[in-house]
């Protein structure tokens, strides 16, 4: 069992050339031209810079992600500019969590999540997003 | 100011796999077709939502090269499957944006993208 997520520590992300590389290969980007990195990785230097999946945190949080958790809504915010070659603290805050009627699930639980990128300078990217997860048939 | 299109397509399954990896989500409706059969989303598999939005960014990024955004709002409100061929459109310059996906009449995600000053 893992602590509460709502306590978690902050966690790191590596922004690499070769990710970057890939992500605008399958997204279809221009190449780069200088280190500012793809804006994407707003999104997925967050996930994949907290400390537990997003698999594990949401099960922390008591939600059924095995049921198919979709996305809802999402702003990214660029203070700073993300760039490749840099390290990222990745801080993780829980906004809300409510749990509302659903046209496609019946009842579903939304996660309002706002994790931040930072380095040196302070935030680079934030990251806040919606992520609506059915409520389980056994609950 | 006119309208600007970028077509892309058919999405692939073993990059959803890639995109998953990169986000460590092992949400299995983007990973094995039957996850997606069960959860209700139909026998295809289900691009994560963060490619939807990079495909979107992307096309921003060809229309104007250079460009720094400030903000960046998307809201979802369908999904992307695999082999699904997809159109990004943007109006306002690239302040404003959708992605289809081809024989579906709504756009499955919208987008609102502020540049840095």
């Amino acid at each position: 069992m893992m602590a509460d997520p709502r306590q978690m520590p902050d966690g790191w992300f590596d922004l690499t050339a070769s990710d970057d590389d890939r992500v605008r290969e399958m997204s279809g980007a221009p190449a780069r031209t200088d280190d500012r990195a793809h804006p994407i990785h707003a999104y997925l230097g967050a996930l994949a810079g907290m400390p537990v999946p997003i698999r594990d945190f949401s099960r922390g949080m008591g939600l059924a992600f095995d049921a198919g958790p979709v996305l809802g809504r999402c702003t990214l915010r660029y203070p700073g500019t993300l760039r490749v070659g840099q390290g990222y603290r990745v801080k993780t805050r829980v906004l809300s969590l409510t749990r509302k009627p659903s046209r496609r699930f019946g009842q579903a639980d939304h996660l309002d999540l706002s994790i931040t990128l930072a380095d040196a300078a302070g935030p680079a990217s934030i990251l806040e997003f919606a992520m609506i997860t059915p409520v389980s048939g056994d609950e | 100011m006119s309208d600007a299109s970028f077509r892309s397509g058919p999405v692939s399954g073993p990059d959803m796999a890639e995109w998953c990896a990169m986000l460590h989500d092992d949400n299995a409706i983007h990973l094995r077709r039957e996850a997606a059969e069960a959860a209700g989303f139909g026998p295809r598999r289900v691009n994560p939502g963060p490619a939807n939005l990079a495909y979107v960014i992307s096309a921003a990024m060809h229309a104007r090269p250079g460009v720094e955004f400030a903000e960046i709002t998307a809201f979802f409100a369908g999904n992307v499957f695999e082999d699904d061929h997809l159109t990004v459109t943007l109006t306002d310059g690239v302040s404003h944006a959708t992605l289809s996906a081809k024989d579906r009449e709504a756009p499955v995600l919208t987008a609102i993208m502020l540049e840095k000053p």
